[in-house]
């Protein structure tokens, strides 16, 4: 509020706000009632008048918009009210009973600002304060009782993101398999059970030929031929599953009644099983008769621990991402370096036109900056493709613009007093560089190099996300197939990475200042 | 023998800084000039060595032209005559040893000293040299590391090394307490005694103008106002001091004025 403006000042002219109500009191309370704070306004109180119009009319604005939004299918507004006092009374009540509040008080304040100087209302705008928090609390959809009651399922898959490391290793696997071949449909001879040869293992499926399962009319399953299928020489007490190849060699793990199924082996590592020929769409070209495959197959984890896929994969990128936001630096350090002295006022202050080309720079690099390096990306991988190349251009873009805003101050910043001093020796110009200007420039520009090296490599891990390479790519990937142990250890290569970067390039940077 | 003949320094903005000033200094003098901040004394000292270009007149240092020297012969010029700041003009990331060594840069190979490299000789000078002022103790120190009356002393041993005929120091102790002021110009009066360097110093306090010049010149408005002997400064009074130098004129103070007053 304006509380100092009335206060008659010395030799200032007398401003809007001195000097009587232009109407009566009632009259203002009256207006104020029509149109909240014009009253105030008539009153010479210009600027808390706006300020309750302005925050009547937001509010207002803004309840009205959002009660739309919770009673779309209402046609009248007595209708939508009431419907958003259903839906949502606590919000609806709070906001009517806040805006019956606020303007019975302007009516009130209205009045009472032609008559007094004095001000008060600092309650009244702190209204205004919680119903703009009540607004943006609907707005932006907060909801506490889902933050609680939703914690419970998060925790598994928050535990795998947490502790992720069981997906780090695995373990080669080792198949074992007999296939057994059958005819379809059953005409002429069925195909000769294969030949066993000792210490392999061995199917046999009888009958060896049949129909496969089919839909008709209605789409309901007619299932196919029953056939029993055997098998021996396999290991002992181990789960074993059943596929089906076509005659295209197309493979699948057979299903029934919605299980992959598979069977246990007993003691000696033999089974027996019924199958139900399953259900496979075959081509219109494919008539006549055709040759299946059904398969046993164990799959067992044998050998040491090796690592895993993701494990190896975020090593991989994590490196990827260090490197990428070496290079970035490196190239963004090699430009940022003439731009800086193109975007120092000091260097730059010789003439007009060189003035001019200081603030165009300036202007440039404010606006480079400002477009944060996510959006770099989106625009470098259209020019050479997604990947890490994509990334390096968008961090050397952004690295430039914070660089060369940072060194030209550190340019401007040079004292000239080493420079004359070393001038006075007798030095040559290059000395003179050498020993009075370079040592100023160093501690800084190191400094400042390594700083953006560390945000580089950060901004590296999240870049990815959208398509610039790096850790965040495979990241995003990650999250997308649910597989949160994986992503689990991307996140934790991230975290170690950002944190030894953090004190590394702490240590460095005390070292230089 | 210095001898500065109708100078005069008009700056871009069109401030008169110095406006035909002559005078002569001979070998061995201990020269102060006086003047208010603004009379142009800083302008003066930087025109002998071309820090500042003048704009008229001449300069003649051992009947050298400096005024109309070309880059090479004034570099020789500059070396030879040391030069101390107010600020101390130190550079302050670097260590006190290196900071010394600039003060060699004048006579070193330029390639060699873009590497940091320097001769034996000049080492054992530079390390001499901070002997001399008391503080060879710092030499591996960072620059900002020391105070400021150790910091000029660093500044008075740069100017050594260059092995100086003359050193101009500009307001050398305006930035040190009273009592840092008397060390470091009684460091300058050793050399000007010692050393037969000549001495072109520009100060603000009368009881040290008194202890340390043989003689003194007054500057106002960019114009030699005043000419003093040593026996005419000593004789000078609080009074005669402020009607050159105008109100801002004070004594280191206290009690040091009156011994070393008498001392002089």
């Amino acid at each position: 509020m304006s509380a100092d403006t009335r206060t008659p000042t010395g030799g200032n002219p007398p401003t809007f706000e001195e000097g009587p109500s232009f109407v009566s009191a009632p009259i203002a309370a009256l207006v104020s009632l029509v149109a909240p704070g014009v009253g105030q306004i008539l009153a010479r109180q210009w600027r808390r008048g706006l300020l309750i119009l302005g925050s009547s009319l937001s509010i207002i604005g803004l309840l009205i918009w959002r009660i739309g939004l919770i009673a779309t299918r209402q046609e009248t507004w007595g209708e939508k009210v009431t419907r958003a006092l259903q839906r949502q009374p606590g919000f609806t009540i709070l906001m009517f009973a806040g805006i019956l509040v606020l303007w019975a008080w302007n009516v009130w304040d209205a009045y009472k600002q032609t008559t007094s100087a004095k001000r008060g209302g600092a309650t009244i705008f702190a209204l205004v304060l919680v119903l703009f928090f009540v607004l943006g609390w609907q707005i932006s959809e907060i909801d506490l009782y889902k933050a609680v009651t939703e914690l419970d399922d998060t925790w598994p898959l928050l535990s795998r993101v947490l502790w992720p490391w069981e997906a780090a290793v695995t373990r080669r696997t080792d198949t074992v398999s007999a296939k057994a071949l059958i005819r379809v449909p059953c005409e002429g001879d069925s195909p000769a059970p294969p030949a066993e040869v000792p210490g392999q293992p061995y199917v046999s499926v009888e009958p060896a030929c049949g129909d496969l399962s089919d839909l008709d009319e209605e789409n309901q399953i007619v299932p196919g031929t029953e056939v029993v299928f055997t098998g021996r020489g396999f290991m002992p007490n181990t789960e074993t599953q059943i596929w089906w190849s076509d005659p295209v060699s197309n493979q699948f793990q057979i299903r029934q009644a919605g299980e992959y199924l598979a069977v246990m082996t007993d003691r000696d590592g033999a089974f027996e099983l019924d199958v139900i020929m399953p259900y496979r769409l075959t081509p219109p070209s494919a008539v006549g008769v055709q040759e299946h495959e059904i398969e046993a197959r164990q799959v067992s984890d044998v050998g040491p621990l090796i690592p895993s896929d993701p494990l190896k994969l975020s090593i991989e990128r994590m490196v990827e991402t260090i490197m990428m936001g070496m290079m970035a630096t490196a190239f963004g350090i090699v430009l940022a370096v003439p731009v800086s002295f193109l975007a120092a006022r000091n260097l730059m202050s010789g003439s007009w036109y060189t003035m001019a080309l200081y603030y165009v720079t300036r202007t440039i690099l404010n606006i480079v900056r400002s477009i944060e390096p996510l959006i770099w990306v989106i625009i470098s991988a259209q020019w050479v493709g997604l990947g890490p190349f994509a990334g390096i251009i968008a961090l050397t873009i952004h690295t430039i613009a914070a660089l060369g805003k940072l060194y030209s101050e550190a340019i401007e910043g040079i004292d000239p007093g080493p420079i004359e001093a070393v001038q006075a020796t007798g030095a040559t110009r290059l000395q003179t560089i050498m020993f009075g200007v370079v040592p100023q420039m160093i501690p800084p520009f190191v400094s400042f190099s390594i700083y953006r090296w560390d945000i580089n490599v950060r901004m590296s891990t999240i870049i990815g996300l959208v398509g610039g390479g790096g850790i965040g790519f495979i990241l995003i990937q990650y999250i997308r197939l649910l597989n949160f142990r994986a992503a689990g250890i991307a996140v934790w290569f991230i975290a170690i990475t950002v944190a030894i970067l953090d004190y590394v390039s702490a240590e460095i940077r005390e070292k230089y200042t | 023998m210095l001898e500065v003949k109708n100078l005069t320094k008009v700056y871009d903005d069109g401030t008169v800084a110095l406006r035909d000033v002559s005078f002569t200094v001979e070998d061995g003098e201990f020269l102060i000039i006086i003047g208010l901040s603004g009379s142009g004394k800083s302008t003066l000292l930087r025109c002998i060595n071309r820090l500042v270009e003048p704009t008229d007149g001449q300069i003649l240092w051992d009947g050298a032209d400096v005024t109309a020297a070309e880059a090479t012969d004034l570099r020789k010029i500059r070396r030879q005559i040391g030069m101390i700041f107010q600020q101390f003009n130190l550079v302050k990331r670097s260590n006190v040893v290196t900071n010394v060594l600039t003060g060699r840069l004048g006579y070193s190979n330029q390639w060699h000293s873009l590497l940091q490299r320097f001769s034996p000789d000049d080492k054992a000078m530079a390390m001499a040299a901070l002997r001399r002022v008391g503080i060879e103790d710092q030499a591996l120190k960072r620059a900002d590391e020391l105070s400021g009356g150790q910091q000029q002393r660093v500044g008075i041993a740069r100017a050594l090394v260059q092995e100086p005929k003359m050193i101009l120091a500009d307001e050398p102790v305006a930035s040190l307490d009273p009592v840092l002021a008397h060390s470091i110009l009684e460091h300058l009066e050793d050399l000007n005694q010692n050393e037969s360097i000549t001495i072109l110093c520009s100060l603000h306090y009368l009881d040290l103008v008194q202890r340390y010049a043989t003689r003194v010149i007054g500057l106002r408005q960019g114009e030699i106002v005043y000419r003093g002997t040593q026996a005419e400064i000593q004789a000078m009074t609080d009074e005669e001091f402020k009607d050159i130098y105008g109100e801002e004129a004070v004594r280191v103070g206290g009690g040091l004025e009156g011994s070393l007053g008498g001392a002089a």
